[in-house]
């Protein structure tokens, strides 16, 4: 286990030294995907602003706080996207990036870096989104809100943990991609993102306490939503973090001179 | 001390397919690894005990028919693959150039490419840019180096790919057989450059079908048949003078 766990830091300190590579092939990946299009990148903004677009519309009643609800599906979106993105296209990271990883001695975590950037980028065009939406939706600006920092910044910490879990899995079981595809479909309807929890029973009730995702959708959304730390989802998103890394460093460390068998 | 050093380095490929052999007493034929059993599961055996040793300024020609395991023991070499058996002693900056699209955008210009071959060369933007202007110069593709990389021919690619590796400075050069796609002219300064960096006491291994290449760049020469070394052969003639004593 030490020697795995040696065997993860090594390839991780390579990769930091190599930060420029991806962070260069990260901008080349948004680069490709929109080469061509007229609106380049801003797709992404227009997706997102499509999509909570209509959610507002069908879901606003007149009882209903609008401001608060606009708010509240708002970020749950931006944050919903973010996860369901960089997990779907974790699983099968390591096949995509098969011609670098046979050709080349990257380290690993190098594909694992360029893809928690490629995220990144991708979610600021969804952020600038929902922060203009907030300030049209009437809510007020307010102090509280920085109160979400922490929580975004756990959640991007995270990120290459939870990128190299997936991508392992993706490599060891190529049914995974399908089973995760599956998963995160159903979890669009089963995490509090456009649905807010007061205290029903039933099925929503398990969806809400059972759901690793509800709480990483808190910590962003309580302080602005409500306005107050959400200190009961923190402390759960930085264990589930914090199993993540040690999953992902033992996967790393054990597995990495694998992969290239595997792809 | 630039080196390379092997010993009994086996390698198996495990396969993940089910295979539809339908006879199980089919006999061996003349290419590839051996496709057998170990613990249940199929492998290739791509290679089986091979041990060799260069030295500083050696010109190893890889030959033997196809799915001999050339391409296998050149990633061996690299440290892309970790031998299942043996082991591997290296001692120098290897840089490798397997497949011309390895490691090339074919989105982005030639000379964009540059740069991100440098990057996961571990140069910084700095050094690239010093470089560059004689990167172009020897590929001699003028304004194509502005062009997306996807338009290039065959051999403007392995003249970009070879320029950029070798300008990298390695000591211990591996090519797949690829350089045939340049034209007679390139492959004249390709073997130029080869002798050069053979000559600041570098290795070079080569993989190729091609026996002029053959002749006139490699020092040694090693047969691979079924993932075994059939012969290894130091070619004593004239060109021993060329090689740096060692
Ligand atoms: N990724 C892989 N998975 C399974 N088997 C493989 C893999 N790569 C190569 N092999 C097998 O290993 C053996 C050696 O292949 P290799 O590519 O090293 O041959 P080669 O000598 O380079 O051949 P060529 O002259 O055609 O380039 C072959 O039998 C091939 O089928
Ligand atoms: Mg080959």
């Amino acid at each position: 286990m030490i020697a795995a766990l040696n065997g993860a830091f090594d390839d991780i300190s390579k990769a930091m030294r190599l930060h420029r590579v991806w962070i260069a092939l990260a901008h080349e990946d948004i680069g490709d995907q929109h080469r061509r299009t007229t609106l380049g990148p801003l797709w992404m903004l227009v997706n997102y602003l499509a999509f909570i677009g209509t959610f507002i519309f069908v879901f606003k009643t007149k009882d209903t706080d609008s401001a608060g609800y606009t708010a509240y599906a708002s970020i749950g979106l931006v944050v919903w996207f973010y996860l369901m993105e960089m997990i779907s296209l974790s699983v099968p990271l390591f096949s995509r990036e098969a011609s670098f990883i046979q050709g080349t001695r990257l380290p690993l975590f190098v594909y694992v870096m360029r893809l928690t950037v490629q995220c990144i980028i991708r979610a600021s065009y969804s952020v600038a989104g929902c922060i203009v939406i907030l300030l049209l939706s009437g809510l007020g600006i307010s102090a509280e809100w920085l109160l979400s920092i922490p929580g975004l910044l756990l959640i991007v910490l995270a990120t290459p943990a939870i990128v190299m879990v997936f991508a392992f899995l993706g490599a060891f079981f190529p049914d995974a991609q399908f089973i995760v595809g599956n998963i995160m479909r159903v979890g669009t309807f089963l995490t509090p993102v456009f649905w807010a929890y007061h205290g029903q029973g039933g099925i929503q009730n398990y969806a809400y306490h059972w759901n690793p995702f509800t709480y990483f959708l808190e910590v962003v959304r309580a302080p602005i939503a409500s306005g107050e730390f959400p200190t009961h989802p923190f402390v759960v998103t930085a264990y589930i973090s914090l199993a993540f890394w040690a999953v992902a460093l033992l996967l790393l460390g054990g597995y990495r001179k694998r992969v290239v068998f595997l792809i | 001390m630039i080196s390379i050093k092997l010993d009994n380095v086996s390698l198996a490929y495990r396969l993940y397919e089910k295979l539809t052999l339908t006879a199980p007493d089919r006999r061996l034929g003349g290419l590839g690894g051996k496709i057998g059993r170990s613990g249940g599961k199929q492998v290739v055996q791509a290679l089986e005990d091979v041990s060799f040793e260069l030295k500083a300024g050696d010109r190893l020609g890889l030959v033997g028919p196809n799915g001999a395991g050339k391409t296998t023991l050149l990633k061996v070499l690299y440290g892309i693959y970790q031998p299942s058996a043996g082991t591997v002693a290296i001692e120098g900056k290897v840089d490798a150039l397997f497949n011309i699209n390895i490691g090339f955008r074919p989105e982005a210009t030639g000379r964009r490419n540059i740069v991100l071959r440098g990057l996961i060369s571990g140069w910084t933007e700095a050094e690239i840019q010093e470089k560059m202007p004689e990167i172009i110069a020897f590929s001699e593709l003028g304004d194509f180096i502005d062009v997306p990389f996807k338009t290039y021919s065959q051999g403007m690619a392995a003249r970009l790919a070879f320029s950029a590796a070798t300008a990298l400075d390695p000591e211990i050069l591996l090519m797949d057989e690829w350089i045939g796609a340049g034209d007679a002219q390139f492959q004249e300064k390709a073997k130029r450059r080869m002798d050069e960096l053979a000559e600041k006491a570098g290795i070079i291994v080569l993989a190729t079908h091609n026996e002029s290449l053959l002749e006139s760049v490699c020092t040694k020469r090693m047969t691979l048949k079924n993932g075994r070394v059939e012969a290894f052969t130091t070619k004593p003639a004239e060109r021993a003078g060329t090689r740096a004593k060692s």
